[in-house]
């Protein structure tokens, strides 16, 4: 505990990658539902780790507390040094906006352009007003151009977003945490509303975000072949709880059915 | 890996089965019934003479040579009076098209604060709610009545009066359309650090303009169409020349201004409906 709130105010550089320090982490639900059960675990700057469980296993809220979307009900939990239970307001808005996120369902802006989708990503680091009156810096349009050239849509900057097929709405949303300059990237799902090739291409860019930028990856999956596959670490959600916690070449069949509590099954892969 | 039954595997189990037995149909089939009977009953209780409205159709019967007359006045128009209608008639335009351009502005940004997904804040959303539900129970000709004692006679009162109208309408259908919309591109705007207000502009706006754009070009179609009348309260446009011939039964004259209010509805009506079909 001591080592914990030595860290507490500690500011990373500003390009540097983002650990996760959770203690005790607890989430209920103003509906009584309790979604995470005391939750300990270290996330070290740079990893890459899969999260699985089944649905309603507690992943998509313990990613969402990483970035202050659900609050937590008890315990510590500091993301790159700052502590979440205590930022409040503008200081958690700065906290977001260093910490990009990507969704299953893309939650882009449908009727307006790829580039306005991207430029979202800025909107931590631009004035109200800006925003407000659609004035965007030409800095902030370089850093989502450079995004989009990064996930290979530059060319769909001035389309519509919603005319884009899925897997390039996931680039979009890509290029959208990306150009936020994320020290860490959360991706609840990305890729459970799109089909097997789309999948693998959106996860090697997620990897490529890893491994390239040095940026930290926690992706959210339910498919056994891909947490294999795409992450370094494996983290094993069940009832809110983690029953797993170690390395994905550890992580044998006998290891996921523990997760899933019953045998893997075919639409537990995603390559069949 | 299982593979599942295919559904024809079920079909000659079904010819075999003696006659299927449906389910219970389910409670409460006589509601409808019900809500007839209700309507009926209301019905026949205002139209009894001893608690009713009182009203006979026999005023039609007696008066029929009057109304013949005036049809026959209608039907024979004073072209020469159109001139003098141009002036006035664009007053009522100009009235309408003001009242709009104010009136977008005051929504827009009252739409986002009435729903719940561009306004989290219950307190404010719940006090621009019921501000609106009181200014659109008030009927607009009522406001341009009021309005003219305050600020005299003219087309300000006639402009003011369609505000406080428009602004209930548009706000009303706006922010019900924003409460449709998918709240995901919202949470990725929050997740990335953005101010309610830069939501609300970068991704709420975007995806609500096409309906908003719609009520306001509907707004504009409702706004000429009353217009024509606010004049009978002394609210400016047409609706005071509608007032004048009137009193000196000039029918022959009215049916004039009729008809041109006809030409522009439906002039107007066909340019917003190919403006609509634009907008996706």
């Amino acid at each position: 505990m001591t080592q914990h709130t030595a860290e507490v105010g500690a500011v990373a550089p500003a390009s540097a990658p983002w650990s996760i320090r959770m203690r005790d982490v607890s989430v209920r639900y103003p509906n009584g539902v309790v979604a995470l059960k005391s939750i300990s675990m270290d996330i070290e700057p740079g990893e890459m780790v899969s999260v699985v469980g089944l649905s309603g296993s507690g992943k998509s809220s313990l990613i969402r507390t990483i970035n202050g979307l659900v609050p937590i009900t008890s315990g510590q939990l500091t993301v790159g040094g700052h502590s979440l239970a205590e930022a409040k307001g503008r200081e958690l808005r700065r906290l977001r906006g260093e910490v990009g996120m990507i969704f299953q369902g893309f939650n882009l802006a449908g009727r307006t352009s790829v580039l306005n989708n991207v430029l979202v990503g800025r909107l931590a680091h631009t004035p109200t007003w800006r925003t407000l009156l659609g004035l965007h810096t030409a800095a902030d349009k370089q850093i989502a151009f450079d995004a989009l050239e990064r996930v290979g849509i530059l060319a769909k900057a001035w389309d519509r977003a919603s005319s884009l097929s899925g897997g390039q709405q996931q680039r979009v949303a890509i290029a959208r945490a990306l150009s936020q300059e994320p020290h860490l990237v959360l991706a609840d799902e990305p890729v459970a509303s799109l089909d097997p090739p789309t999948a693998h291409a959106v996860m090697r860019d997620l990897r490529r975000i890893n491994t390239e930028l040095g940026i930290t990856v926690l992706t959210n999956l339910h498919l056994v072949d891909l947490a294999r596959e795409y992450g370094t670490r494996l983290i094993g959600l069940r009832a809110g709880e983690v029953v797993y916690d170690g390395s994905v070449d550890d992580a044998t069949d006998a290891v996921f059915e523990e997760i899933y509590g019953r045998s893997i099954r075919a639409e537990d892969v995603l390559d069949r | 890996m299982t593979v599942p039954e295919p559904a024809f595997a079920l079909a000659p189990e079904r010819k075999k089965a003696a006659s299927a037995t449906p389910p219970p149909r389910p409670a409460g089939r006589w509601k409808p019934w019900l809500a007839f009977g209700v309507i009926a009953v209301i019905t026949a209780v205002t139209l009894s003479p001893q608690v009713g409205i009182a009203f006979s159709f026999d005023a039609i019967v007696r008066n029929w040579q009057n109304g013949a007359a005036k049809i026959v006045q209608l039907l024979q128009p004073d072209w020469s009076f159109f001139p003098r209608t141009i002036p006035p008639m664009l007053e009522t335009l100009e009235m309408a098209v003001i009242a709009t351009a104010v009136s977008t502005v005051i929504a827009l940004p009252l739409s986002l604060w009435a729903a719940r997904l561009t306004n989290p804040n219950w307190v404010g959303r719940g006090l621009v709610r019921v501000i609106l539900n009181v200014v659109r129970a008030v009927p607009e000709l009522l406001y341009a009545a009021i309005l003219v004692a305050m600020v005299g006679v003219g087309a300000l009162p006639g402009i003011l009066a369609l505000v406080l109208f428009n602004v209930g309408i548009i706000v009303k259908l706006v922010s019900e359309a924003i409460e449709s919309n998918d709240a995901g591109p919202l949470e990725a705007g929050r997740a990335a650090g953005g101010t309610q207000a830069q939501i609300n502009r970068a991704v709420a706006l975007p995806d609500v303009w096409p309906s908003f754009v719609n009520q306001v070009l509907y707004v504009l179609e409702l706004n000429v169409r009353s217009g024509t009348v606010l004049g009978l309260v002394g609210a400016g446009g047409i609706g005071l020349l509608i007032d004048a011939v009137r009193t000196y039964f000039r029918y022959d004259q009215l049916s004039v201004i009729i008809l041109e209010v006809l030409v522009v509805v439906i002039l107007l009506e066909l340019v917003s409906s190919a403006i609509r079909k634009r907008l996706v």
